[in-house]
C-alpha cells in the first residue's frame, strides 16, 4: 500500500485498522452524542417554560365538573355587570364564578400559581382586574386567597373574579384556569348555555 | 527543530487568541440586556407584550399634588418632566412597570417616587382593547430635558424583553437654562 493512500497520524504513524474502525465508532458516537447531550442540558429549562405556560386546552362542557390540580371544578357562572359610571362605555366588566370541590388539600403546592383567564374567539387572554371592585358576598374568594384559607376535603369554595374587557370580545369569551402543577394543560370551559 | 518552534508558535498563538476573547467578552447583563424598540414621539411603539404612543411632554417648575385629600407642592431643584402616553396590551393582559429619562449626556432618570400615589403612575395594568393612560413624572436637569429618550418596559429588569425607547424631540431653552414654555406649577389631577 502507498503511503498517498494511507491516511498519517500528527506523529507520521500510519493508522491501524483497528484505529480506523475507532476513529469512525467516534465520529458516529458524535452524530447520537452531541444531540443527546444538548437534550439533558436543555430538559430543565424546557420543564420550566412549559411549567409557565397555559397550552393545551381540556375543554369542559357547561354544567360539568373536571377534576384539575386534586379539585372538581365547575364554572356556575359567567356575567357581565353593567350600570357601572367610572367605567367607559365600550368597556364591560366581566365576572366569573366558579365552584370548586377540594379533593386533595395540599392546595400550597397544587393550585401554585393559580391563574384564571378569559380568552376569546381569537385567542386573546385577559388576566383579573384590580381596577374594579365589587361588592362580594363572605364566602367569595379569589383564586390566590383561596389557596391560604386552610379548605379540607370535600369543602365547597366559590371563587370570583373580576375581568375587563372590551364590548366587542364578550360574545366569545371563555373562562380558563391554569394552576402550576396541570401545566402546560389548562382547564377551557364552555359558555353558559342559557 | 522546525516542528518545536511550530509547536510552541501555535501555542503562544492559541494563548493570544484565548485572552483576546477573554477581555472581549460581553458582560453577561449585555448579552441579555432589553431588546430596544425605537420610536418617536407621537408615534406608536410595538413592544413584546404592550404598544405605546407618547402624546406629549410638560416641562414645570412646580407639581401641585392631592395626596390622601392633603394638598402638596412639590418643588425640585431641577425641573419636572411629565410625560402622558397611551398605552395598549397586546393579545394577553400585560404591565408596564418601569420608565427612564435618558439624557443627551446619557444621564438616567428614573421615573420619580415621589409621584408615585398619583393616578397614572406606574405600574399600569393593561387588558386587550381596554385603552390605557400612563402619566410619568421625572425629576431631572433642565440641561437633559433636550433630545432625550424615554425608556418604557413591562418589569423592573426585563431581560431579552423588548424597551421602547421613544426620541421626545428638540426642546429650545430659555436664557435661564429652563426649555421653553415650562410652566409655574402642574397639577397632578386625577383626569390627565
Amino acid at each position: 500500500m502507498s503511503i498517498a493512500a494511507q491516511p498519517i497520524d500528527e506523529t507520521g504513524n500510519e493508522r491501524t485498522p483497528a484505529e480506523r474502525r475507532w476513529w469512525l465508532r467516534s465520529l458516529l458516537a458524535l452524530i447520537v452524542l452531541v444531540p443527546a447531550a444538548l437534550a439533558v442540558m436543555s430538559y430543565e429549562d424546557i420543564r420550566e417554560l412549559l411549567r409557565n405556560r397555559d397550552f393545551f386546552a381540556k375543554d369542559v362542557a357547561w354544567g360539568n365538573k373536571a377534576r384539575f390540580g386534586g379539585s372538581d371544578w365547575q364554572l356556575t357562572d359567567l356575567r357581565a355587570a353593567l350600570g357601572r359610571a367610572d367605567i367607559p362605555p365600550e368597556v364591560v366588566p366581566v365576572l366569573v364564578d366558579l365552584t370548586v370541590t377540594v379533593g386533595e388539600t395540599d392546595l400550597q403546592s397544587l393550585w401554585l400559581s393559580c391563574r384564571i383567564m378569559l380568552i376569546d374567539g381569537t385567542g386573546r387572554r385577559w388576566l383579573p382586574t384590580a381596577a374594579v371592585s365589587f361588592r362580594q358576598t363572605d364566602d367569595a374568594m379569589t383564586c390566590n386567597s383561596a389557596i391560604f384559607s386552610g379548605a379540607k376535603g370535600g369543602d365547597v369554595l366559590k371563587i370570583r373574579e373580576t375581568f375587563l374587557v372590551p364590548k366587542d370580545a364578550t360574545a366569545t369569551i371563555r373562562p380558563a384556569v391554569g394552576v402550576a402543577s396541570e401545566r402546560p394543560g389548562f382547564l377551557l370551559f364552555q359558555r353558559p348555555q342559557n | 527543530m522546525i516542528q518545536r518552534i511550530a509547536n510552541i508558535a501555535v501555542l503562544l498563538l492559541a494563548a493570544l487568541l484565548c485572552y483576546g476573547m477573554q477581555t472581549t467578552k460581553p458582560h453577561y447583563a449585555d448579552l441579555t440586556a432589553p431588546i430596544p424598540v425605537y420610536g418617536k414621539i407621537g408615534e406608536t411603539i410595538q413592544a413584546r407584550t404592550f404598544d405605546i404612543a407618547v402624546d406629549k411632554v410638560v416641562f414645570a417648575r412646580t407639581l401641585k399634588f392631592d395626596r390622601f385629600g392633603q394638598k402638596k407642592l412639590l418643588t425640585t431643584g431641577g425641573i419636572w418632566a411629565i410625560v402622558t402616553a397611551r398605552l395598549d396590551a397586546r393579545d394577553r393582559s400585560a404591565m408596564v412597570a418601569a420608565a427612564t429619562w435618558q439624557g443627551p449626556d446619557g444621564l438616567n432618570y428614573r421615573a420619580s417616587e415621589r409621584t408615585s400615589l398619583a393616578a397614572g403612575a406606574l405600574p399600569v395594568a393593561l387588558d386587550p382593547g381596554v385603552a390605557g393612560r400612563t402619566r410619568l413624572v421625572f425629576e431631572i436637569l433642565p440641561s437633559q430635558a433636550a433630545d432625550a429618550l424615554l425608556l418604557v418596559s413591562g418589569k423592573l429588569a426585563g431581560p431579552l424583553d423588548s424597551e421602547a425607547r421613544v426620541a421626545l424631540g428638540a426642546v429650545a431653552l430659555q436664557a435661564d437654562g429652563v426649555p421653553e414654555g415650562t410652566i409655574e406649577t402642574y397639577e397632578l389631577s386625577d383626569a390627565f
